[in-house]
């Protein structure tokens, strides 16, 4: 059965099929939404269970699409492609499960969810530039639109400067897509052909411009000091569950792209700029954790925090191209980036609803005006505390393993990055500790006494990634058994 | 002097010529008619012309796939033209975009003064369209280029009663006439230093030309083309024509004498300048990149969507000149160009008539007439939201794949800096055309409150037209193998 290809034609033909609904069926988009997230969600579980983690890429499914350019359907897994796919499914269920705009979910809410989730499931699982191109446009155009039609105050402003962005970024993908599309031996779009041919090795004038074209696109999505100022606004002004796909999910896309083709396509090219990527890197943990320590507003401060995480994935994968690094030192650093990839999609996004909860109550996420939240919701307290612990890096959580991985193999070539880096965790620690004294201890103030703890459907959207949280850091080998698998993406053949 | 003979042995080859001038013989039979019928009919029956032409149209298309595949290709008439898989594609390109103009028109003409006249005016100049793609004879290229003016203008003074309109096809007059001269000037040039009115003749000679009198004659050609496909510098008659003249008018003057321009273009210049002689294309790569930065920019400040769709499509014709631009150093360009154009026919159809419907409707065709489109008219706005997209380029619409193919020819001819001009413009592009999706599609607090907007009869035709190019829009963009195909072998040419 092509597993892959129904992981992402159940969310798309939900999709249509929630579009087409007739109005008056108020309770249908909700379940059609959910229903076809954890359709996707059971296929990509028997993916995972036929995944054999000593391979590369594996489970091609292939079908012709457009002969002439040597464009097919292709989809395939590799550990980080299936890990970053059941990281969105995850996310997709939790966010639906809490919904976005007016209750109970729309039509066109379910139609647009269910878009972003195909054509997100589509990115991490394409094998064909064509593919991947595509579908890293259409989630553009699915989070503009949810962001345009249910974002906070100013989110006319934060959806174009958002779709202005990721335009800008993605197209000097297109241009380097055709540029290494070009250069092979025969013109392809199969990324695993380009991946195994590497038709532009070397470092020369050609390479690094098709580097810095993929680079900067990336660099945008991921987003990468000086490319991040859409990302506050972005974050900020989405609803809720937008903003835990948007960091938890469609910030990764800049990740695994950097992998996916900079690191493994073009590796003389990383290699030669792998310093000054890992410097940028370095830039934006420490600046994102600076800014977010200075933050009042708990959903802008766990924006900034985004950044300073990313900055760590990609000192690791930058790390992991580096010329002078040993294979182990290789090996930890590309499966701590993507480890982070996944902890840290679960921990912002449990933050993401963490931050829309308190707003949706007490009508305000201003940390100074919040106080002694702890006492009249001591469940989410909690939850809070768990989340806040696992995103500063507290052993036994999830990003833990992830970030010492990364810290090992990055030492391994350039110990005074990982030292510096580390700066950026006492900071963190910081701003989470402050964030949970001022706003959750202390006295509570009067107005703040008969806020409700959490409902039902905010539980069944927070809960389970706080238990992920938990058992990725208690128990890492449940990702990295999938994720290792990864060796193949810094040279080794599949 | 030709003798007796020779003259019926061309006689002959002429007549048996004839199968490959079957879409031609067929408009120009449609035409015909198509004037008797407006004659003898009367004001309330007119509508019986509209199918005839619409539906003569789609047979035109039908003959020319007919052509294609049972004839094959060949140089007829002695040479004057080549019915290759370049003519024949844009024979059907114009065949169906002619039958969908006449969809648009019919429900804003119905029963108004002179209809019928109006659908044989319009096959007149689908046929000077075709003839111009085909014409490998300077003659021939001047008069089909005089005649697609003057059908182009009498359509665009239809409505005799508006000032607007008739200002509007004085305008394209003017314009067109001192174009179309330059261009028979430049051509008279050609005459004299290729020494006959066959362009392969022309090509032969050409390049030997001294330098000053190559360019300047090539120059004034490529003026005539230009103004045709709106290319900068010889744009500025497209804002004020499309915004004065009918609605369904503006669509068919930002599809089909645009096309049948490029085509025009890619063909002339590399018979009458093989080998890149003169450096045409370089030049031509300079007007891509400033047509599309122009069209861009002016595009920027409209709030008359008409205004902005003219813009575009000056824009659009920027990107759509790079596969000229490309095509003598790389054989990508031509079926680019093939391609884009008919993503960008059904495109920029498919936009125009959501503009036609919303007109009818709302009887502005202001950005604020496009608020809140979304609650009344979901299909239309829908129409409006892939049509948009897909003149930015998005995927997996046909846009996307046509500049897809541009970008392609344009890095392969080692023009990667008119890809990376061509990209940045793009980005320009998204802000106007964000602000007529926006609105459309968004709830505004900032909207005025809706007032109920009857739900007017839109008329099946201008649905069906509607439908038939959204659907295109979408439909080339996600199955784009055959026609990504049939661009590829368009670019069969027949040589002599």
């Amino acid at each position: 059965m092509p597993l892959l290809t129904l992981s992402i034609a159940f969310p798309l033909a939900g999709a249509a099929l929630a579009a087409l609904l007739p109005a008056r069926m108020t309770r249908a988009p909700r379940a059609i939404a959910l229903g076809s997230a954890l359709l996707s969600a059971a296929t990509l579980v028997a993916t995972w269970a036929r995944f054999d983690s000593g391979l590369g890429i594996q489970l091609v499914e292939e079908a012709t699409w457009i002969p002439g350019l040597d464009v097919a359907w292709r989809v395939a897994v590799d550990g980080m492609s299936l890990a970053l796919a059941l990281l969105t499914v995850v996310l997709f269920v939790a966010g639906m499960a809490y919904g976005v705009g007016p209750r109970p979910m729309t039509r066109a809410a379910a139609a647009l969810l269910l878009l972003l989730e195909g054509s997100t499931l589509a990115f991490f699982l394409a094998q064909d530039f064509f593919l991947f191109y595509v579908a890293f446009d259409v989630t553009l155009v699915a989070m503009y639109f949810l962001i345009a039609l249910w974002g906070e105050e100013e989110r006319r402003y934060a959806a174009i400067k958002f779709f202005l962005y990721t335009l800008i970024g993605s197209l000097p993908v297109l241009l380097g897509i055709i540029a290494l599309s070009l250069e092979a031996d025969a013109n392809t779009f199969d990324m695993i052909r380009l991946a195994q041919e590497k038709p532009l090795a070397g470092a020369g004038l050609g390479a690094s411009l098709v580097f810095l074209a993929f680079f900067v696109g990336f660099a945008i999505k991921t987003p990468i000091v000086p490319f991040h100022t859409w990302l506050p606004a972005a974050h900020v002004e989405a609803p809720t569950a937008g903003s835990v796909l948007l960091a938890g999910v469609l910030l990764k896309m800049g990740t695994y792209g950097l992998v996916r083709v900079n690191l493994q396509m073009l590796p003389d090219a990383f290699e030669r700029y792998a310093l000054p990527i890992a410097l940028l890197g370095l830039v934006s943990a420490i600046y994102g954790a600076l800014v977010a320590l200075a933050q009042r507003d708990l959903k802008r401060l766990v924006a900034y925090t985004s950044i300073n995480h990313m900055g760590y994935v990609v000192i690791g994968v930058a790390a992991a191209a580096a010329a002078g690094v040993s294979a182990r030192g290789r090996e930890l650093a590309i499966d701590g980036a993507v480890l982070q990839m996944v902890a840290h999609g679960i921990v912002t996004g449990a933050l993401f609803f963490i931050a829309g909860f308190v707003a949706a109550r007490a009508g305000t996420r201003d940390l100074d005006r919040l106080s002694g939240l702890m006492r009249p919701m001591p469940v989410y307290g909690t939850l809070t505390a768990v989340a806040f612990f696992a995103s500063l890096g507290l052993p036994g959580l999830a990003q833990f393993p992830a970030e010492l991985q990364i810290f090992l193999g990055t030492f391994d070539v350039w110990p005074a990055v990982a030292g510096l880096a580390l700066l950026g965790i006492i900071v963190t620690a910081a701003l989470f500790l402050l964030a949970l004294q001022r706003a959750f201890l202390g006295e509570t103030e009067e107005r703040w006494l008969r806020l409700p703890d959490l409902g039902a459907r905010e539980l069944v959207a927070l809960v389970p990634l706080i238990a992920l949280a938990v058992a990725l850091g208690v128990y890492p080998r449940l990702a990295l058994d999938i994720i290792e698998s990864s060796a193949w993406l810094v040279g080794a053949s599949p | 002097m030709m003798t007796v003979p020779e003259a019926k042995a061309m006689e002959e080859r002429m007549i048996a010529d004839l199968p490959w001038l079957a879409p031609s013989g067929a408009l120009v039979l449609v035409a015909v008619v198509a004037v008797v019928l407006a004659v003898i009919l009367p004001r309330r029956r007119q509508g019986v012309v509209a199918g005839w032409v619409a539906g003569g149209h789609v047979v035109a298309a039908a003959l020319a796939g007919w052509v294609w595949l049972d004839r094959g290709f060949e140089a007829v008439m002695e040479g004057t033209l080549r019915v290759d898989g370049l003519s024949l594609a844009l024979t059907g390109l114009l065949g169906v975009a002619g039958a969908v103009t006449v969809g648009l028109a019919r429900p804003a003409l119905a029963g108004t003064d002179r209809e019928g006249e109006f659908y044989a005016v319009l096959t007149a100049t689908s046929l000077a369209g075709v003839m111009l793609g085909a014409a490998a004879d300077i003659a021939l290229l001047a008069i089909s280029l005089a005649l697609l003016g003057l059908g182009s203008f009498v359509m665009t003074g239809y409505l005799r009663a508006s000032t607007r309109s008739n200002e509007a096809s004085l305008k394209y007059y003017i314009y067109g006439t001192v174009a179309g001269a330059m261009m028979a000037y430049g051509l008279s040039w050609w005459f004299g230093l290729g020494g006959s009115t066959a362009l392969d003749t022309i090509g032969r000679n050409l390049p030997n030309a001294p330098v000053g009198a190559l360019v300047a004659s090539t120059a004034l050609v490529v003026v005539g083309l230009g103004y045709k496909a709106a290319l900068v510098p010889f744009h500025f008659w497209t804002p004020d024509v499309y915004d004065g003249a009918p609605l369904p008018v503006a669509a068919y003057l930002s599809v089909l004498p645009k096309i049948a321009g490029l085509v025009a273009l890619a063909r002339v210049l590399p018979l009458a300048l093989p080998d890149d002689a003169a450096g045409w294309s370089t030049a031509i790569a300079v007007v891509a990149a400033a047509t599309m930065t122009v069209g861009n920019l002016a595009a920027l400040p409209q709030r008359n969507v008409v205004r902005l769709l003219a813009y575009s499509s000056i824009a659009q014709s920027g990107y759509l000149v790079m596969g000229v631009a490309a095509l003598a150093a790389s054989d990508q360009g031509l079926p680019a160009l093939v391609y884009y154009a008919i993503a960008y026919a059904a495109t920029n159809l498919a936009a125009f008539a959501v503009v036609v419907a919303v007109q009818r409707e709302r009887g502005s065709v202001d950005l604020a007439a496009f608020r809140g489109l979304g609650r009344v008219h979901p299909w239309w706005t829908a129409a409006l939201v892939v049509s948009f997209l897909s003149l930015l380029g998005l995927p997996p619409l046909s846009g996307f794949v046509g500049k897809l193919e541009v970008f392609t020819a344009a890095i392969d001819a080692g023009q990667a800096w008119l890809a990376a001009f061509a990209v940045v413009n793009t980005v320009i592009s998204l802000y106007y055309y964000l602000r007529v999706i926006g609105p459309a599609v968004l709830p505004g607090e900032d909207s005025p409150p809706h007032e109920p907007i009857p739900a007017a009869r839109t008329g099946g035709v201008l649905a069906a037209a509607l439908g038939v190019c959204a659907v295109a829009t979408v439909g080339l963009g996600v199955v784009a193998g055959p026609f990504l195909d049939l661009a590829n072998q368009a670019t069969a040419l027949v040589a002599r």
